[in-house]
């Protein structure tokens, strides 16, 4: 066992830090979940930019789709320092760079990788992306969509609806989960994945607002829009396999992007407890903020292990089980937590809107209050991720 | 970084869990929660062959020169197995230090012995408030001629009726700090004037009150420097919270294979139990629970092994671990139902040992203010 960190990423470290002192304004404020709400487009692509020119956007992809070979242990690190920082932009929309550029790798022609994978690198529009997954009858039961691709000629024909798509309204592309085959003996066994052009005609993206009034999310209508089948990934009706590998790699990034995010907030509140007096001591002297605050400092470490554990199993070419299950479930506790203490230790000033000058923190505690149960459900629900363990971890039988 | 163990620490790991599981059945356990003495005299001589007592001793002390993470991986599965005895109080508590602290007269004199599996030694430190910390310390020591003489009471000593010696924490001096002045002594523990009272203790395992009325100590049984004293006990604290939490993750690991084992096989309303969510996803929880020991404490143990501990890890470690193996026992006693309440299953034995567990070098609050510390609080 050895539980240093190379040099390279501790240097990594030092630069993402001195990134973002140099381009992000002070009074920036703090979205928890990832590029959560989309609050400046402009602004963040201009960062996806800069970090796809520092060379770190797609940091663990091959030079020639625009990487440079990281190890996944310096992208974990990465990630972590991007939530730290609160750095817009690293996500490039939230699919391409975390799933649908490794998914390609792994189940793309080359066709596919060369057209797609270098405008992700890029950091411009056009390599935004999003994913069409949910539908109103397949949230958990996501084997349950019914959104269509029928093939005709060269092309497939895509009807039917999405909903909770993050970013449609800025992607230029959706990996979208369509059934192809209507008479499978199980239903996830007639599932494809295309690659959709979201400026095809027959898309039609219209806004859900968060209960916050964020728009984030969106429901997605496709009305007989063509799909050249170049665009199919991978095998036809064999889609659910890639999915779950897309849902591995989704379920992955949570646990160091919670542990960098939580862990500022952490030491924004260690550090605003220190300098906030009630009844003329300090607020870090009141035995119940400090057993909170190390409380949490206890479980961010778990996370921060748990993290690393998982991304070292892969770079072993082990393909992890459960990992990434354990992992969401304890970041979004985590972050649920945190969230929770932070507003009982800003008291009344939690209720301010983030926005505000009144919020503390640059808005981060309220950022987190606001986003934890939003985060806890995408990519999966404990509930969801607990049976995932209980069935492929512990081999209890099959619960649903 | 590398989250694997080595070959050899598999096989230490495989070769200690099947000597345990034929040499200490659970049915060994409890006849020895009703022993006099509480260990197999036997047992004990078989694991000094083994090398367990010296494992990571010098080989120059009849040791196996073996690393710290060693020495853990043993320790978990003494922890799954619940050995009884007094392994941790003479190898953890005594042991470490005399080997860090000791001069070469003592370390030749006792380490040896305690390798051979010749020697018990155990450590008494708590008093009265039973808090780890130094301004607690009353127990005085005075030098009177060449011997210093020990006036005052230790509480929760584990395994002092078979002790050959006791590492006693006194005071022999008071200074700025409640931490200057304290002396750690060498006591014989079947010498005069130290005198024993049972504590009986749900967990089965033998602790008690000693009380040193005018025992005396020869100067060179002091171990390090007359009144720096507390450097090695916050020594003896870090490594043992470390080694207590392997004991205690070995017991998570044993209490959740169990409890998945249970049930695959308990069927209710034509089903086994596992297959409904509501057991399902405790027992989802459990593993999150024994995982998060295993990697706090496989951290603060390398830390310990290259040469640069780190309080805030170690004190993570236990502070998780305190917690965790509370819960899981909790847990695991609600997922059996009314048979994991009874004194026939094996369940019960690791849940009425957790209070000492939790107690043993340092509980929760004193763990949690080193973080808190750590935080800048």
């Amino acid at each position: 066992m050895d539980f240093r960190l190379g040099e390279e990423e501790l240097a990594l470290k030092e630069e993402i830090r001195k990134f973002a002192e140099a381009e992000l304004p002070p009074d920036l404020v703090r979205n928890t979940v990832i590029d959560g709400e989309f609050r400046d487009f402009e602004f963040e692509i201009s960062m996806s930019r800069k970090l796809a020119e520092r060379g770190w956007l797609v940091m663990s992809w091959p030079e020639k789709y625009g990487g440079r070979g990281a190890s996944l242990l310096e992208q974990t690190v990465y990630e972590m320092e991007i939530a730290y920082w609160g750095i817009p932009g690293a996500w490039m929309g939230i699919s391409g760079i975390q799933w649908v550029g490794p998914c390609l790798m792994m189940f793309g022609t080359e066709e596919q990788r060369e057209k797609f994978l270098p405008l992700i690198a890029s950091g411009e529009k056009d390599g935004v992306w999003c994913t069409g997954y949910s539908e109103p009858n397949a949230g958990s039961d996501f084997a349950n969509i019914r959104t269509r691709a029928i093939r005709d000629r060269g092309d497939y024909i895509v009807n039917g609806q999405k909903v909770w798509t993050s970013a449609a309204h800025r992607a230029r592309w959706c990996w979208l989960a369509v059934r192809t085959n209507p008479n499978a003996a199980k239903k996830h066994q007639g599932i494809s994945i295309f690659i959709v052009d979201m400026k095809s005609p027959g898309v039609t993206v219209n806004p859900i607002l968060n209960y916050y009034g964020r728009h984030h999310f969106n429901e997605v209508f496709f009305d007989n829009v063509r799909v050249p089948a170049s665009n199919l990934v991978g095998e036809e009706n064999k889609g659910w396999y890639y999915l779950m590998q897309s849902l591995a790699f989704e379920r992955r990034s949570i646990a160091p992007t919670t542990y960098g995010s939580l862990k500022r907030i952490l030491e924004d509140l260690a550090q605003y407890a220190a300098q906030t007096e009630y009844e003329g001591q300090p607020l870090s002297k009141n035995p119940l903020v400090r057993a909170k605050l190390a409380d949490l400092a206890i479980d961010l470490e778990v996370l921060k292990m748990f993290a690393f554990q998982l991304a070292w199993r892969i770079t072993q070419g082990q393909i992890p089980v459960y990992e990434s299950s354990r992992n969401k479930i304890m970041g979004d506790d985590l972050m649920r937590r945190g969230a929770i203490t932070g507003a009982e230790i800003l008291g009344i000033y939690s209720q301010a809107d983030p926005d505000s000058e009144w919020a503390k923190l640059n808005g981060a505690v309220q950022g987190a209050y606001l986003g934890f149960p939003g985060q806890a459900i995408a990519a999966g629900t404990a509930e969801i991720e607990k049976s995932i363990i209980g069935q492929f971890r512990l081999g209890l039988p099959k619960s649903y | 970084m590398d989250f694997s163990f080595t070959e050899e620490q598999d096989m230490l790991r495989i070769s200690a869990r099947d000597f345990l599981a034929k040499e200490c059945p659970k049915a060994k356990v409890r006849e020895m929660a009703k022993d006099e003495r509480g260990y197999d005299v036997q047992m004990w001589h078989s694991m000094a062959e083994l090398g367990w007592m010296g494992l990571v001793f010098p080989e120059e002390y009849g040791g196996m020169a073996a690393s710290f993470m060693d020495l853990v991986i043993l320790m978990e599965e003494m922890g799954r197995n619940i050995l009884p005895g007094p392994f941790f109080s003479t190898i953890a508590l005594c042991a470490l230090p005399l080997l860090e602290y000791g001069n070469s007269e003592q370390k030749t004199e006792f380490l040896p012995q305690i390798a051979k599996g010749g020697a018990i030694w155990t450590f008494a430190l708590a008093e009265s408030s039973g808090k780890y910390k130094a301004s607690e310390v009353r127990l005085r020591a005075v030098l009177r001629g060449t011997n210093y003489v020990l006036e005052g009471h230790k509480l929760f000593v584990t395994d002092a009726h078979v002790a050959d010696y006791i590492l006693v924490v006194g005071r022999t001096g008071d200074g700025e700090r409640p931490e200057d002045g304290i002396t750690l002594f060498m006591v014989d523990a079947r010498g005069p004037n130290v005198k024993m009272e049972t504590i009986p203790t749900i967990g089965g395992d033998r602790q008690f009150k000693v009380s040193f009325d005018g025992a005396t100590v020869p100067e060179d049984n002091i171990l390090g420097t007359i009144g720096k004293g507390w450097d090695i006990v916050d020594f003896i604290l870090q490594r043992a919270a470390v080694l207590k939490c392997a004991e205690m993750s070995g017991a998570c690991q044993a209490v959740l294979d169990m409890t998945s084992s249970y049930a695959k096989e308990r069927i209710q309303f034509d089903r086994p139990i596992g297959s409904f969510q509501a057991i399902q996803h405790k027992l989802a929880d459990m593993l999150i629970d024994v995982e998060a020991v295993q990697y706090l404490l496989y951290q603060a143990a390398w830390g310990i092994g290259v040469g640069s501990p780190s309080p805030w890890q170690i004190s993570a470690a236990k502070a998780k671990a305190n917690e965790a193996y509370q819960r899981i026992c909790i847990e695991a006693i609600a997922a059996h139902g009314a048979i994991g309440y009874t004194m026939d299953h094996d369940i019960g034995l690791y849940y009425r040992r957790v209070k000492a567990a939790e107690f043993a070098a340092g509980d929760t609050d004193l763990h949690r203010e080193v973080i808190a510390a750590g935080l800048g609080l």
